[in-house]
């Protein structure tokens, strides 16, 4: 049973090239974990389908809810009433907003490097994002909205990951941060010297203009009381 | 007969070793090529042992196959027909039947030597 060589050569070849595709294949699996089949993602695009829907619905059922909210504020007669409900939802941050103001955006500092490439000097931190609304809150504005996130008692501007998370919903650089009020107290606060906006700009790219006017959406999103509870005391 | 083996220990240990990957992507269409050249292989050998071995279909087979499984299989995933199920199922199905010769090849041979043993020793 004479073989000829150079078939032997080319099946060990081959088996080389076979054993190769094994190993990969095998790597593969073990770092994906195996091929998703194609019904369980089937089944997931549904599940997801679904819950889209759901979720329509439920935003819906929130504006039917806003709807007879607003019938019976409407209904209501009496003009003091009316008067103190749109006087403590503007102080909550409720309703829409607008006015003369300054519009300030904020974004990172992008320099050149030697080989051309751009490269951001440092990232748009929280805490820049707060110095700057505190900023513009000691200098007495209204309202105030980052990326048209409304800044109520209860907002929070902190870091998650790659983002910055205003009123629980994510957002990134650049931001827009709009605050009614005194256009000139307000630019003058933040471009005091050796103020917030002079110190910032060395690492972010900072934009200050003032406006006539501006409009500032209300906060949209839940605002529940689990633990806290008015005192009904009117002793005072 | 043993250098194929060889030849696939070898490959394993070295794909283990070196730090290449498929992407992601075309894992599942690397999972059909690899079972064309499973069946190629298996193939190859059965041939050999038939003596009806030639080089030149056989490696033109090794990699049509592969190819024309994965590119078939990719194809199937553009038009949504799984096509890939034809591939698996022929390819599967000419294994068990190489497999099957093989195995008949080995217990003859077993066979022809134990009579032989028997004879020398009558």
């Amino acid at each position: 049973m004479k073989k000829p060589i150079a078939g032997q050569l080319a099946l060990t070849l081959v088996s080389l090239i076979l054993g190769l595709m094994l190993a990969a294949q095998f790597k593969n699996v073990q770092r994906v974990g195996g091929n998703v089949s194609r019904q369980r993602t089937q089944e997931l695009i549904e599940q997801i389908n679904k819950l889209e829907q759901d979720n329509e619905a439920l935003q819906n059922q929130i504006k039917e809810y806003e709807n007879i909210i607003s019938s019976y504020e409407n209904a209501s007669e009496d003009e003091t009433l009316i008067n103190e409900l749109t006087k403590t939802k503007s102080i909550a941050g409720l309703l829409p907003m607008e006015g003369p103001g300054v519009v300030v955006t904020v974004d990172n500092l992008y320099i050149n490097t030697w080989d051309g490439e751009q490269q951001t000097v440092q990232n748009v931190h929280y805490d820049d994002l707060l110095r700057l609304v505190n900023e513009l809150n000691a200098a007495g504005a209204e309202a105030i909205a980052i990326n048209n996130e409304r800044i109520i008692s209860t907002t929070e501007i902190r870091n998650a990951g790659d983002y910055i998370v205003i009123n629980t919903n994510r957002h990134s650089a650049p931001f827009e941060i709009k605050a009614i009020g005194n256009p000139e107290n307000l630019e003058a606060a933040l471009k005091l010297l050796g103020g917030v906006v002079e110190n910032l700009s060395q690492i972010l790219d900072i934009k200050i203009r003032t406006e006539s006017n501006i409009t500032i959406p209300g906060y949209e999103g839940p605002i529940n009381f689990k633990h806290a509870q008015p005192i009904q005391d009117k002793k005072s | 007969m043993w250098l194929p083996i060889i030849g696939i220990i070898v490959g394993i240990i070295l794909g283990l070793i070196l730090p290449w990957q498929v992407p992601t992507n075309y894992a599942s269409y690397m999972s059909i090529a690899v079972l064309a050249a499973l069946d190629s292989v298996f193939g190859g050998i059965r041939a050999s042992l038939e003596n009806n071995f030639k080089t030149d279909v056989f490696i033109s087979g090794f990699f049509g196959n592969a190819f024309l499984a994965a590119g078939l299989a990719y194809i199937g995933d553009r038009l949504d027909v799984p096509i890939y199920l034809a591939a698996i199922f022929a390819f599967g199905n000419r294994l068990f039947q190489n497999f099957a010769a093989l195995r008949r090849h080995f217990l003859i041979y077993l066979r022809r030597r134990l009579d032989d043993h028997n004879h020398e020793e009558k």
